[in-house]
């Protein structure tokens, strides 16, 4: 019980060291002037989804543009200027499994993203979509109630599937194809066989603005 | 710029149409070389089902996994091969394993309500490819408790049973476990084979619970059983099964772990301990082949004495593989295809 308050103590130190070190640089935030038009706002994506050996597919989707905040840091090699992003995020996903087609299933999730992006255009962003709902897709497939077996119409299973996606990009300012990103995707669908069955994907892709930004 | 867009739409559509045409299956059957997967809804489960091989004598071989949680294509490799050469075998994905999924409660699911998942698929597969289908089941390990289950429900469906390394008593099992470790050991320590591992297995032996039955005790002795095998291969006293043939895209190892840790948690606690069909085996009257390993370590040999003494069968017959352990169809593959289909030939 003793030993807490040095253990404190020995934790809190770092964070006082990076106090006195932010009190030589100078910061400085702006939030930017978003432009008017829907379509200067919203990116859209085309890119592919999967799990490479088992699923693997096509997403679509887009980011609409909610806030953005130009943050300018002195450094000693000089001033650095990060911008952050929140994006409305909505995406609409077709996977399958090729080889058995027992994996197949349509996703839409909708939530929000936070991206920063340096000035040389590198970007990281971290994507929170708690609404998603996916829909799974099976071959042919009987029902069986006592003795009638009858087949299915349609045959799948409706999942509430949230999702979180954490990722790196590139900017390409001026370009018809404005950036492309890669994003590692985790999802919790659920209810599915008495819980909820996580998932981990891979997101490659390009994003696009429907109009050429000067 | 429209022109673009509406072009790289184009390209979606139809790379979204082609994949859904190519996800949607053929509905002719080619009975000489099957290879179809259909899904059998059944309680509130979705439960795959891989038909192959040659379905020309409408005779079908359905199998079940082991596990609880298994892969039920994990039976495919040499043996199997052979089997599918002259019958059509059904690869299944029992309740909460492999590909299956579902929406169901915990407190839902038991064997009794797995082994009526069996006779559901065995409807859909009188349904698929007619009437006058007749059927032979087969459980290995896991599956040779849920096969008596099955049979005990309803076995006028089925011409055969064929045991494979069944655990029909998980309620002994325990027990067991310590009686063949000890056992083995002693003949392995003699043959100065792996001693040191032998002489751990003692330790193991040493610190679990001799008279009661503990979970955690039974998952270690389990774990030990596996190492064992592994032992017992390394010192060329069982042939090495192989990686099997499940290949890597047939199911994804996340759900595949998940579904089986899943499927575990909630059968064990009515299974390890407490299950028995020992005392049911004479109420199986079907014609029976039971088929094991003399160094099956999981499920040991005890077991295949057990069940062909008990088993109501007039027409039963015991095959002990002298060089396989838990998995013989893939460490004597060859005589392993050769008494099923010599079985499936006999009583088609």
């Amino acid at each position: 019980m003793r030993l807490k308050p040095s253990l404190l103590l020995l934790f809190l130190c770092p964070f006082f060291n990076t106090g006195y070190g932010q009190e030589t640089t100078k910061k400085e935030a702006t939030n930017t002037q978003l432009p008017q038009h829907f379509f200067d706002r919203t990116e859209f994506k085309v890119g592919y989804t999967g799990t490479i050996f088992w699923a693997n597919g096509l997403n679509l989707g887009a980011e609409y543009l909610l806030k953005e905040k130009r943050k300018t840091k002195d450094r000693k090699r000089g001033e650095r200027t990060n911008t952050h992003q929140f994006l409305l995020n909505g995406n609409l996903a077709f996977t399958t499994n090729f080889a058995n087609k027992t994996d197949t299933g349509l996703l839409t999730n909708v939530g929000l993203i936070w991206r920063r992006t340096n000035k040389k255009g590198k970007q990281f962003s971290i994507a929170v979509n708690p609404l998603g709902y996916y829909r799974s897709f099976l071959p042919k497939t009987y029902e069986v109630n006592g003795d009638a077996v009858d087949k299915v119409f349609l045959p799948g299973r409706g999942y509430y599937a949230p999702s979180l996606s954490v990722g790196i990009g590139k900017q390409r300012k001026g370009k018809r194809l404005t950036g492309r990103y890669l994003n590692v995707n985790f999802m919790l669908r659920t209810p599915y066989n008495a819980g909820a069955l996580p998932s981990f994907s891979l997101q490659y892709g390009f994003r696009f603005h429907l109009k050429k930004k000067k | 710029m429209c022109s673009y867009i509406w072009n790289a739409w184009k390209v979606v559509f139809v790379l979204l149409g082609g994949i859904v045409l190519f996800s949607c299956s053929q509905d002719n059957v080619d009975l000489d070389q099957l290879d179809e997967t259909f899904f059998v809804r059944h309680k509130n489960a979705d439960m795959p089902a891989y038909v192959k091989g040659n379905g020309t004598d409408k005779v079908f071989l359905v199998t079940l996994h082991g596990g609880p949680g298994g892969l039920g294509l994990g039976f495919q490799g040499p043996a199997f091969d052979q089997i599918e050469e002259d019958y059509a075998v059904v690869y299944f994905d029992q309740r909460g394993s492999g590909m299956s999924q579902g929406n169901y409660a915990e407190d839902d699911v038991d064997i009794d309500l797995m082994a009526e998942d069996v006779l559901a698929l065995v409807k859909v597969l009188k349904q698929r490819y007619g009437n006058d289908t007749r059927f032979f089941l087969l459980g290995h390990s896991w599956g040779g408790a849920l096969g008596p289950a099955t049979l005990l429900k309803n076995q006028s469906d089925f011409l055969g049973w064929i045991d494979v390394n069944g655990s029909h008593d998980p309620k002994g099992l325990y027990f067991e476990y310590i009686r063949n470790f000890e056992r083995i050991a002693a003949e392995q320590i003699e043959l100065e084979n792996s001693i040191a591992f032998w002489e751990s297995v003692y330790g193991v032996l040493s610190e679990v619970d001799p008279n009661t039955v503990n979970l955690d005790d039974f998952n270690r002795l389990n774990r030990t059983a596996f190492d064992a095998e592994l032992r017992l291969r390394d010192d060329a006293i069982i042939n090495d099964p192989g990686n099997g043939g499940v290949k890597v895209s047939d199911y994804n190892p996340l759900t595949f772990l998940w579904n089986i840790q899943k499927i575990q948690s909630i059968l064990d606690d009515d299974t390890i301990g407490k299950l028995s069909f020992t005392d049911r085996l004479p109420e199986i009257t079907i014609p029976s082949l039971i088929l094991w390993g003399r160094y099956d370590m999981v499920v040991p040999p005890f077991y295949a004495q057990e069940a062909y003494e008990n088993l109501g069968s007039e027409e039963k017959t015991l095959v002990i593989f002298e060089r396989s352990g838990h998995a013989p169809m893939f460490t004597e593959a060859d005589g392993f295809a050769k008494e099923v289909l010599r079985f499936i030939d006999q009583h088609k």
